[in-house]
């Protein structure tokens, strides 16, 4: 109650404080007077008297404060007042505000930017209910291509019955279907789901409904729910959608509802449909197939449950039907699976990539802020006078302090608000960056969340800052002034902090040198991989005249879409500058989701191996001459391979490396094996092995080779085409008028992924381009910041120590002696910088160990240039106050 | 200046005050601070920093009341008077002071020599 009513009284106090002041004044000269008159009553004489009175009151204008601390708020008003005299004081030294807010400002901005993609990325909690319940499960095994291999639906079925800490299993399985429109026909990327998947993934609509259990079976009509995405960029938003019947793979899907925005794992779809959509996956193939595996399963964790347990389970139920079902698991090939929390599987791939960005942007923080730290220092030895006139009129060493913070909040507030200037540019960049490596990049944003973080760290960085600054214990600024406030030296222990930042400075530019040097030349080996192809005037495009679908429900199509394609080719051809044109799917440096089992004539596995799998792919004759595939061995594919002929392959280099060591592999015969055959048109019959093409980079330039065999285009059903054109210059010029070809034959046709050679080696490098760039950005700017750093010290320590130079100079030290004495004093720093700053770069190394390519982490190049780069930056650093040392007149210093 | 100066702590003097204010009846700042200086034998002097934030404390928490008026040789000077509630404060704070002054005096007595 006391407490409440003195508050009341002092925040009353804080409006009429100065009304009230008159009073208080009036009150203490009234007590002043009366002191005086009665000691003139003692007989004094009338000065005597006041000085004696004035004595005894301990001073007016302290006891002013005293009160006026006790009436008020004196936290708020001195803040109040401290900040408007900080404003005062930073607009008077323009100079070192600007410096001094644009060095934070570079700082505050890279860590705003990079942690609002960290957070968007990696540590906001998911869009989806109770989304740290959901669980991911990765089924894998050894050799190429086998990091997902995803699972058949009796598989799903297994866990749904065996792991009980599963509260739900739902299957997702990508798919592709064509929308038709009135604009012509767009392939979407979709997936096909079970009813249970959106109560399982806990996302609701926007609109409409979802699916249910009423959704599933052959006798559920084929419905659609659009997700945001593919809402807005399809169908424009249209509200009135829910209820439509739109035209998917040829056949009218009524769309039920919009989806709530949200990321999708695997790959981001435009719509999910229930599974009656695709005639495949209501096929005993699908249903029954254990080995025909193109599901991905996610999983809910039933309440109470642990992932723990959740891994347990799923371990044992993995272990039993690996017994039960001996040959649908080749014991060689390792399955395994594994139970990954959902919001750390979208961050995967970028997490290493965001941490160290984040780490990267970090330092330039920490160097940034050492660097403001270092100007505060010598600028607080400057204003030593200035503290010691407030000292003696009466400011504590608390309100000194105080003042300190208010100009430093001031200044760090000014750089958090350039920051988030410069963030917000950069958040579009670094968006772009991270849609490359996460499902979750269109989370990214500037929110409240991140803005608090960047005021946080203003707030901590200002605060640092204050605290640097040396103050005397209360009291002891008695001593300063006897010092004289204009001895400038700031004294031995400020001198060595100042250095120790300067190293530090140094030593994390160093790392950050190491890490952009590392990652420049990773991207530089990555854009010399040869792709495989001998030219880059190679024009690829993906033209579907039917569907999986389609086909396998209408074999006999085959033949017309063969003929269209044939009709394309022809007419491509013909157009000027084209000089060749091949058939076939899917197209090159793409790789092909269809993977077989692969067995060779006369060659049995030997115990514990794994059964060798290769991507299945088509060609026709010209393909290889037109793509610039060099044939190794053998020949080309000839007219004369046609259905009923001879079955032949050419293989490429990995797979006659891993099926024919050391052996020629022509007219060998091989065939595809395992169970998945029985449902597909793809035979099982044995076929003659007439080439071995060189290999081409199919997973991305930094990815191993995998084993492929082509089969004749004519030969088998056309499950996909597309064309690869070749030019004898500027193929990109050749894009609209193929285009245009194709549209004509198949109006309704969706053509895909046309890239250029160029397009597509520059689709594997610019991540790692944007990467480097982004690190060599902040490893440039750490540099200079760091040079500005100790050349700012050692001027400082020269400014210091002009006289005591000046006595050296007048007994006779020569000015290049001086020179060299700065230029040590210099060389110390740099030197111990750099060797801390190596053993850091050489631990950082590993760390980024994954995202190299082509470079070892302690690649000695790298580090020998950054040692250079660094040396000979600071030493150019170090010799511009060297040289002001040495100008020094020793005439001009011994007389002031 | 043979007797040593003590310094005054802010809650002994909010009690020293209340009562002079008890005794002498409403009073200005000076003669407050006489009344205290001349009962301690001057082994204590208030300067106007300790003494005017101490009157304002009490006046805030409603402990005495403040109002200007003609002093007694017509000077205007600001009178401050014991209200009700400092009276209580004042007996409160008399009688804790009074216990714990006999406890400290318990512990600081000479010891006897227990056999």
């Amino acid at each position: 109650m006391k407490e409440l009513r003195i508050l009341l009284a002092r925040i009353a106090g804080l409006f009429t404080g100065h009304r009230a002041d008159p009073d208080l004044q009036d009150e203490l000269q009234s007590h002043l007077d009366m002191e005086t008159a009665e000691y003139i009553r003692r007989g004094m004489d009338p000065a005597e008297a006041r000085r004696k009175a004035l004595m005894a009151s301990g001073g007016m204008a302290q006891a002013a404060e005293a009160v006026r601390d006790q009436r008020g708020l004196p936290a708020v008003e001195s803040m109040v007042a401290d900040v408007r005299y900080a404003f005062r004081t930073l607009r008077h030294s323009p100079a070192f505000t600007a410096v001094v807010a644009l060095t934070l400002a570079l700082g505050i901005g890279a860590n705003t930017a990079i942690f609002s993609v960290v957070r968007g990325v990696l540590l906001k909690p998911l869009p989806h209910q109770e989304g740290h319940r959901l669980v991911y499960l990765r089924h894998s095994t050894d050799g190429p291509a086998g990091e997902n291999i995803r699972f058949s639906v009796p598989e799903v079925r297994d866990f749904r019955t065996g792991a009980a800490s599963f509260g739900g299993v739902a299957e997702f399985s990508p798919w592709t279907l064509t929308l038709e429109s009135r604009d012509g026909a767009v392939r979407l990327s979709a997936g096909l789901v079970t009813g249970n998947y959106f109560e399982v993934m806990g996302l609701g609509p926007i609109l409409g409904r979802v699916t249910n259990a009423s959704d599933d079976g052959p006798g559920a009509a084929p419905v659609a729910v659009l997700t945001h995405d593919g809402w807005m960029k399809r169908f424009g938003g249209d509200s009135g959608i829910v209820g439509r019947r739109v035209r998917f793979d040829g056949r009218p899907v009524t769309v039920i509802g919009v989806l709530q925005p949200a990321p999708f794992f695997p790959r981001q779809v435009e719509a999910l449909f229930n599974m009656v959509v695709s005639s495949h996956h209501m096929s005993s193939l699908m249903v029954e197939g254990r080995t025909h595996r193109m599901t991905e399963m996610v999983a809910r964790l039933a309440p109470g449950a642990t992932l723990e347990r959740a891994m347990s389970e799923v371990a044992t139920v993995s272990a039993r039907i690996q017994k039960e079902y001996a040959a649908a698991y080749d014991a060689g090939s390792n399955h395994r699976i594994a139970v990954i929390p959902f919001h750390e599987v979208m961050g995967e791939r970028a997490r290493l990539t965001l941490w160290l960005l984040m780490g990267a942007a970090a330092f330039v923080m920490i160097i940034s802020a050492a660097n403001v730290a270092n100007l505060t220092l010598m600028r607080g030895v400057r204003r030593r006078h200035e503290l010691v006139v407030r000292a003696a009129l009466g400011a504590g060493v608390a309100r000194l302090r105080r003042l300190l913070l208010a100009e430093n909040l001031l200044l760090a507030f000014l750089g958090a608000m350039l920051g988030v200037l410069m963030a917000m540019g950069g958040v579009k960049l670094l968006t772009s960056l991270a849609a490359r490596y996460s499902p979750r990049a269109a989370e990214i944003r500037l929110d409240g969340v991140v803005l608090s973080f960047t005021m946080a760290l203003s707030a901590a960085i200002a605060l640092l800052l204050s605290f640097l600054a040396t103050l005397p214990r209360e009291g002891g600024f008695a001593a300063w002034i006897a010092a004289g406030a204009n001895r400038m030296s700031g004294g031995l222990s400020k001198q060595r902090l100042q250095r120790g930042l300067v190293v530090l400075q140094i030593g994390v530019s160093v790392v950050l040198l190491a890490g952009a040097g590392l990652l420049t030349r990773t991207m530089l080996r990555l854009s010399e991989v040869e792709t495989g192809l001998d030219t880059e005037q190679v024009l690829t495009m993906q033209v579907t005249l039917l569907t999986p679908t389609e086909i396998l429900s209408n074999p006999a199509a085959d033949a017309g879409a063969k003929a269209r394609y044939a009709q394309m080719r022809d007419e491509i051809a013909a157009v000027p500058g084209v000089i060749g044109v091949g058939i076939g799917s899917p197209m090159p440096l793409r790789s092909s989701e269809v993977r077989f089992e692969v067995k060779a004539e006369g060659k049995a596995l030997a115990a514990g191996e794994a059964v060798p799998r290769a991507e299945v792919r088509t060609a026709n004759p010209d393909f290889f001459r037109a793509a610039g595939i060099p044939l190794l061995q053998g020949r080309p594919f000839a007219d004369t391979d046609v259905p009923g002929g001879v079955r032949v392959v050419i293989v490429n280099q990995a797979f006659a490396a891993r099926l024919f060591p050391n052996e020629d592999p022509i007219g060998r015969r091989i065939a595809w094996t395992g169970d998945v055959l029985r449902f597909t048109p793809i035979s099982g019959d044995w076929r003659t092995i007439v080439g071995v093409a060189g290999n081409t980079q199919d997973a991305g330039l930094d990815a191993a080779p995998r084993p492929a065999v082509f089969m004749p285009f004519a030969q088998e059903l056309a499950l996909g085409g597309g064309f690869v054109i070749r030019a004898d210059s500027n193929v990109a010029a050749l894009t609209a008028g193929a285009t245009r070809i194709v549209r004509r034959i198949a109006p309704a046709t969706p053509i895909e992924n046309v890239f250029t050679v160029a397009q597509l080696k520059e689709q594997s490098v610019s991540p790692r381009r944007l990467n480097a760039a982004l690190i060599s950005s902040f490893g440039l700017l750490a540099v200079l910041v760091a040079a500005v750093g100790i050349a700012g010290v050692l001027a400082f320590s020269v400014s210091a120590r002009t006289g005591e130079i000046g006595i050296r100079m007048s007994l006779g030290a020569g000015s290049g002696r001086v020179q060299r004495m700065i230029l040590k004093e210099g060389g110390v720093l740099l030197a111990i910088g750099l060797a801390l700053g190596i053993v850091g770069a050489f631990f950082g190394a590993q760390v980024i160990r994954g995202l190299l390519f082509g470079v070892t982490p302690n690649d000695p190049a790298t580090f020998i240039g950054v040692a250079v780069v660094m040396g000979t930056v600071g030493t150019v650093a170090c010799w511009i106050p060297a040289l002001r040392a040495a100008r020094i007149d020793p005439a001009v210093t011994m007389r002031s | 200046m043979a007797a040593e100066k003590l310094d005054v702590k802010q809650g002994t003097l909010a009690l020293m005050i209340l009562k002079t204010l008890e005794v002498l009846g409403p009073l200005h700042g000076y003669g407050v601070a006489r009344r205290i200086e001349e009962t301690s034998k001057d082994r204590l002097t208030l300067n106007y920093g300790t003494l005017y934030p101490a009157l304002l404390k009490l006046e805030q928490e409603g402990f005495i009341a403040a109002e200007w008026r003609p002093s007694e040789n017509n000077r205007r000077a600001k009178f401050y008077s014991l209200t009700a509630a400092g009276r209580k404060q004042l007996a409160r704070e008399a009688r804790d002071w009074h216990r714990t002054a006999d406890l400290i005096a318990a512990f600081l007595a000479p010891k006897r020599e227990t056999p």
